[in-house]
């Protein structure tokens, strides 16, 4: 459990999280998206203690993060798969953080199993892939076997196989009534992985919930309809206070009617229809459209530089 | 508030784990993961390997010289009064450099890496870290010194002899120029850790300790400004000179007693230390 009250953090004048309250369930994913910038790393470090919020607090497990006597024990982060000094090996970094706690070298050698780094434990992490390090990084959230594990872009790097097999890890480990709180960038995949969502964009929370209550509130359950009588359809539905619209000629694009009802009154009027689809926004879209006045970094079209954007 | 929509719960943690013993967090702890950092890394071997051999082989020159020193008629007035301990711990100044970087690298290379976030999320009240990688500091010191000076004793012994310069291990003046000269290197080590706690960049922290430990008596011993020769007193080697060298030593500005030396290097170990502590909790890491 993950609890935020008005929680802000000004670097100077730049305010880069502003005010965000919001509750991280246990026993469910909760991903975490929002533009390059938007606040989701700096609201992460504020959680994990390393920077202190200019106003506000946020708690887990009900204490803030240091005031847990075994932080370890309590809450695993992955906020950055570099936090690993490269002229350690992988299991060496994973003792001194477990020496800490007193956790035993046989768990050590678990986590290391778990997140199949054992090839590659006594190697120094200077030469590790970046899919290698956030194995690394997963690792040593796993380590203290905390009752809260925060994430921050766990698949960034890992091969498809990597980010099936984290998908299942976070999914597993919500369905042990652990709190699992992720970010992501990969649209597609958070939409299979989590349960529910808190968007944030500008350091503001643009929205929160279910998946798909974000993605219908966004979009709305649209209809596709194809006809050749398209236009007299069309007046129907909007005398019906529907909206429509036209993408191209006999297609339309109809908000605010089910694909029942338009059926209906095509039906009632005998107009005939080539198509009627229920449209479902993909998450990637709805998160597009409830971004787009927050992003902060737009890539220019001729440049990709700025997509990495500041990412700590 | 959530539908689970659970796929296959793999269930990733053995139960057992958790049953076993509990494991918490414990400043002996911290100590051991400070020590396991220390270790695991090869730059720290071949710092302490490197200052033990530099301090041998200081010494090993400056007492293939005595008989040059002897056959000066300016110098051998100098070498009636030498203690035997002084040319054993001769390389003190060379070790003060590497142990000085060691102590910075302790803390700034967490600062570069990245590592002291895995450090202050593991260890979130932060000041017990800063603690153990003191003690640790300390104890390594302490140690790397001993072996440079048996190794140091070992090799001068023939040409000491020469001379008669043997230090007696029965005499009080041995025991002091070699307590001296630990209690020095210890104070550089806890100095430069203070000091990258504070700028936590490397660079900057090695140019600064290196500054004030080496650069500035030379610099400024060219000043024959009284206020500027009173300075050059307090800083650290020259300071360090009140209770190392076991003879007469020719000092310029404040002739500082055993004691004022022993304070003066102490509070240069100290101040910075106790200024990091109170920086490192508001920070932001």
């Amino acid at each position: 459990m993950i609890e935020a009250h008005e929680l802000t953090k000004r670097y100077g004048d730049k305010t880069a999280v502003d005010t965000i309250s919001f509750t991280i369930p246990p026993g469910s994913v909760t991903g975490f998206l929002g533009p390059n910038g938007a606040g989701k790393s700096t609201t992460m470090r504020m959680i994990m203690g390393l920077d202190r919020p200019t106003a506000g607090t946020v708690t887990v497990n009900g204490k803030p993060y240091d005031h847990h006597r075994s932080p370890l024990r309590e809450v695993g982060a992955l906020l950055d798969a570099k936090a690993v000094h490269p002229g350690r090996s992988a299991r060496s970094h994973l003792r001194t953080m477990a020496a800490t706690h007193n956790i035993k070298a046989s768990r050590v050698d678990e986590v290391i199993d778990m997140t199949g780094l054992h090839k590659v434990a006594n190697k120094r992490v200077g030469g590790f892939s970046l899919g290698m390090g956030q194995r690394l990084g997963i690792a040593a959230a796993l380590l203290g076997d905390p009752r809260t594990l925060i994430l921050d872009e766990p698949v960034n790097g890992l091969d498809p196989e990597g980010v099936q097999w984290v998908r299942q890890l976070v999914r597993g480990l919500a369905a042990e009534g652990r709190t699992v709180f992720l970010s992501s960038h990969l649209m597609s995949e958070m939409a299979q992985t989590a349960d529910q969502l808190l968007v944030i964009g500008r350091g503001r929370i643009i929205t929160a919930g279910p998946v798909q209550d974000v993605i219908d509130s966004v979009s709305g359950a649209g209809v596709r309809v194809r006809s050749p009588r398209a236009t007299e359809l069309a007046a129907l539905l909007t005398a019906d206070g529907a909206t429509v619209s036209s993408p191209e000629p006999s297609t339309l694009e109809v908000r605010g009617a089910t694909a029942n009802h338009v059926g209906e009154l095509a039906f009632a009027h005998g107009l005939l229809l080539h198509e009627l689809s229920p449209r479902r926004a993909s998450l990637e879209e709805a998160y597009m459209s409830l971004t787009q006045d927050a992003v902060e970094y737009r890539s220019e079209p001729t440049s990709t530089a700025s997509q990495k954007g500041q990412n700590r | 508030m959530t539908t689970l929509t659970t796929t296959a719960p793999a269930v990733t943690t053995p139960p057992a784990s958790r049953a076993g013993a509990p494991a918490h967090s414990t400043f002996a702890g911290v100590m051991r993961g400070e020590w396991i950092k220390l270790l695991s890394l090869r730059s720290t071997w071949w710092t302490l390997a490197v200052t033990a051999l530099l301090m041998a082989l200081i010494s090993l020159a400056a007492a293939s010289s005595l008989g040059a020193m002897a056959d000066d008629p300016v110098m051998a007035p100098a070498l009636a009064e030498m203690h035997g301990a002084e040319v054993i711990s001769g390389g003190f100044q060379i070790a003060m450099l590497t142990i000085a970087m060691l102590g910075a690298l302790f803390i700034t290379g967490e600062y570069s890496t990245g590592m002291i976030r895995s450090t202050f999320a593991a260890v979130p009240t932060r000041l017990p870290v800063l603690a153990a990688k003191a003690i640790a500091l300390v104890v390594l010191t302490t140690a790397v010194t001993l072996v440079g000076a048996v190794l140091a004793y070992v090799v001068t012994m023939p040409a000491l002899a020469e001379y008669d310069l043997v230090p007696p291990l029965d005499d009080p003046g041995t025991w002091r120029v070699l307590a001296g000269t630990v209690y020095f290197l210890v104070a550089a080590a806890l100095f430069s850790l203070g000091i990258g706690t504070l700028l936590r960049s490397t660079a900057a922290t090695v140019t600064l300790a290196l500054t004030v430990l080496l650069v500035l008596p030379g610099l400024l011993s060219f000043i024959s400004l009284d206020w500027v020769e009173t300075i050059v007193s307090y800083l650290p080697l020259p300071a360090s000179s009140a209770f190392i060298a076991a003879g007469g030593t020719s000092v310029r500005g404040v002739a500082l007693s055993a004691q004022e030396g022993l304070v003066t290097i102490a509070a240069y170990a100290v101040v910075p230390l106790v200024a990091a502590a109170v920086t490192l909790r508001r920070r932001d890491a």
